[in-house]
């Protein structure tokens, strides 16, 4: 700034800085519900020889910082239990993702997190990208523990790079009071007749999904074709639907209320509604249910493997298990875990008393880059139709 | 308007005198760089640069391969977003939605803000504190009272029943644009006050005596002197409501339903539940656009510097 020259007009320039700031952060004020979490990334490199020595030290000793890219909620000490009391001195810093999408595009992005947490369908990007160390399972104590279909489930193009954690169930949860003649099929979402009830996931491949059940579409080879079908079919249950729920508190909040009578859900709202003595119901459709599995893995380069194979094997150890399955409702893959499993609602809601429940479950496949891509825009397409 | 009160610039050749005769050209410079290095690193680092990082990445052909890489232009992104004609409407719905969130909210807080500059006497900080003690509160539990407010269950329907006025709850209150446009509001107002109530303090009381004694009425004198002198603090609020506004995302999740997304909601879907950063980033660089065009445009139609001298 030169000092002799008269200064200009000082507004059209704070309106334009204003234009560019404003409308660069949306929402200005509204940062309040995704604020992430505290960046936890930079301790990770810290003390790494701690566990790479040699002669290894005994567990409580071991010293170090490992990070994690996480679900709120999961970081929660309840379920990182065993590990915490077999590695006292390692400080574990969690980093929170929103969504598998948010948690792909992080890492893809050079998050330094050692550890992350990806589910169903979101496994093969991590691969095709190099983003993921194939796990030498080997060193984990608690392996044998975990069923073979579960085993499978972590592996991409015959390597094991992922470990299996919690499992749970995807159906129409409804309110028994508002709809006693029950639901027997993923159509009701689409149902005029709780127009203004329902409540759909905010998620374009569950969509796809809940669609391909429907018309009994092949989910891993869906045309292009299908695919517009399937935006029309969304754009018109717009109509009918109440709100896209993005967290579960939300969605729970509008079963109890009595605003929403018809749900996708995922088991472990149904169980907490029950527990609340809401009335709802847990629908079996003709189509199947859908299964998910939430998987750990590890990133590519980390300087902390040995401690991150630690933490893995924690999270399959008993008392983390039983945590799941006890506060969230869901499933774990630890097997001795879930055996052990005596509470009646809690088996109503894993199906454990349904011998055919498995053979009634479709399980996500992993999407490609391209399905992804495709079927997120087809949902943005929905929610910004007129 | 000679009667205007002295602006700052008039008083800027007697502090070029002081600054000359207290220090050498290299003194003023240090403290130049001093006062605006902090500020300008600031933005640089957190704004333009990641500005400029969205602006590279919204002409990448996909998400595939490291972040950082060689840059080969593509407008692949540009050419999805042409093609689909509902994020055009959704941008232009959003555009109107801003526009009378804007003009709802100006009209609303000018008297709020003419009271507080010439009826609130001493008392007028209080005032302030009483209209900014809402922002004490996070934004979402304001968000979440409005949903209480406007629910089935919420306290407008149930005094409705209460009264017997209807039967059934009305489900046209909550979930929806309506819903937006009226937590919008409210969360506007107290900001837009701001800006006006500056104007109004800044008009020369002796001005209304003057008026007063060649024989203006109050309204005459509203019309003539409060209303233009006003003017740039109306604008300066009704653009700070406006540009923040067209991007708007989070009401919209919160109160808008399956029906309210705007413009932003999708920019937001694009990098949180898409890993798509480049078209989310190519939406963004055309909101951007737009709304630099809007604002020149309207800085244009009203002639600022004609209003201000």
């Amino acid at each position: 700034m030169n000092p002799k020259k008269p200064l200009l007009h000082p507004l059209p320039g704070i309106l334009l800085t204003l234009a560019l700031f404003l409308s660069a952060c949306g929402g200005g004020v509204a940062t309040a519900t995704d604020a992430p979490a505290p960046e936890a990334t930079s301790a990770s490199t810290e003390e790494p020889a701690a566990t790479s020595a040699p002669t290894e030290a005994p567990a409580a000793e071991v010293t170090g910082a490992l990070s994690v890219l996480e679900w709120a909620g999961y970081d929660a000490e309840d379920f990182w239990v065993d590990f915490k009391n077999a590695y006292p001195e390692v400080t574990v810093n969690f980093e929170i993702g929103i969504s598998d999408a948010d948690i792909y595009a992080k890492m893809a992005a050079g998050n330094q997190a050692d550890v992350f947490h990806p589910y169903s369908g979101w496994l093969q990007f991590y691969v095709d990208e190099g983003l993921v160390e194939e796990i030498d399972t080997s060193k984990l104590s608690n392996w044998d523990k975990v069923s073979e279909s579960h085993k499978k489930l972590g592996q991409i193009n015959g390597k094991q790079y992922f470990i299996p954690w919690d499992i749970g169930f995807t159906s129409v949860l409804y309110r028994t009071d508002k709809i006693p003649e029950g639901v027997d099929s993923w159509a009701a979402l689409m149902d005029p007749k709780y127009a203004g009830h329902i409540s759909m996931w905010d998620d374009g491949p569950g969509a796809v999904t809940v669609s391909a059940y429907i018309h009994g579409y092949d989910e891993t080879a869906i045309t292009d074709e299908q695919l517009a079908a399937i935006q029309e079919e969304w754009i018109t249950q717009r109509d009918s639907n109440l709100f896209y729920w993005a967290g579960e508190p939300e969605l729970q909040e509008g079963m109890r209320s009595g605003d929403v009578w018809a749900a996708y859900a995922w088991q472990g709202s149904y169980a907490l509604l029950l527990g609340e003595g809401v009335p709802v119901a847990y629908a079996n459709p003709k189509e199947g249910r859908n299964s998910w599995v939430g998987f750990y893995g590890i990133r590519k380069g980390t300087e902390n493997l040995d401690l991150a194979l630690k933490f893995l094997d924690a999270k399959l150890g008993e008392a983390t298990g039983s945590n799941v399955v006890n506060l969230f409702y869901y499933g774990h893959s630890n097997q001795d875990v879930m055996n052990s499993v005596t509470d009646p609602m809690l088996i109503e809601a894993f199906g454990l008393n349904d011998p055919d429940i498995l053979e009634k479950t479709n399980f996500t496949p992993n999407l490609t880059a391209e399905q992804r891509d495709a079927w997120t825009a087809m949902w943005a397409e929905v929610k910004a139709a007129p | 308007m000679t009667a205007a009160p002295s602006r700052p610039s008039e008083h800027l050749p007697q502090i070029r005198r002081i600054w000359g005769r207290a220090g050498r050209g290299w003194d003023r410079r240090a403290s130049f760089w001093m006062l605006y290095f902090p500020p300008l690193l600031w933005l640089g680092a957190f704004f333009l640069i990641p500005l400029l990082l969205m602006f590279a990445f919204s002409f990448r052909p996909d998400m595939r391969g490291d972040f950082f890489q060689l840059w080969h232009p593509s407008l692949n992104q540009y050419e999805k977003l042409i093609s689909t004609g509902s994020y055009w409407r959704l941008l232009w719905t959003s555009t109107q939605m801003a526009l009378l969130i804007s003009v709802i909210s100006v009209v609303l807080s000018y008297p709020i803000a003419y009271f507080l500059a010439f009826h609130g006497r001493q008392r007028v900080g209080f005032y302030l504190v009483l209209l900014l003690v809402p922002f004490w509160t996070s934004y979402l539990l304001r968000v979440m009272a409005w949903k209480m407010m406007l629910g089935t269950e919420g306290v407008i329907n149930s005094f409705l029943i209460y009264i017997n006025l209807i039967q059934e709850p009305l489900t046209a209150l909550l979930y929806n644009r309506n819903a937006v446009v009226i937590t919008l509001i409210y969360v506007w107002i107290p900001f837009a006050t701001l800006p006006i109530l500056a104007a109004l303090q800044r008009i020369d009381l002796a001005l209304f005596e003057a008026a007063a004694d060649l024989g203006a009425r109050p309204v005459h004198q509203f019309l003539r002197i409060t209303l233009p002198l006003s003017l740039p603090g109306v604008f300066a609020a009704f653009f700070m409501v406006f540009i923040p506004t067209v991007g708007e995302y989070v009401t919209p999740l919160l109160v808008g339903g399956s029906r309210g997304s705007m413009y932003g909601n999708i920019i937001q879907d694009f990098f949180t539940k898409a890993a798509n950063w480049p078209f989310g980033s190519a939406m963004s660089m055309i909101m951007l656009a737009g709304t630099l065009i809007l604002v020149a445009i309207a800085a244009r139609l009203i002639n600022l510097r004609d209003l201000l001298e």
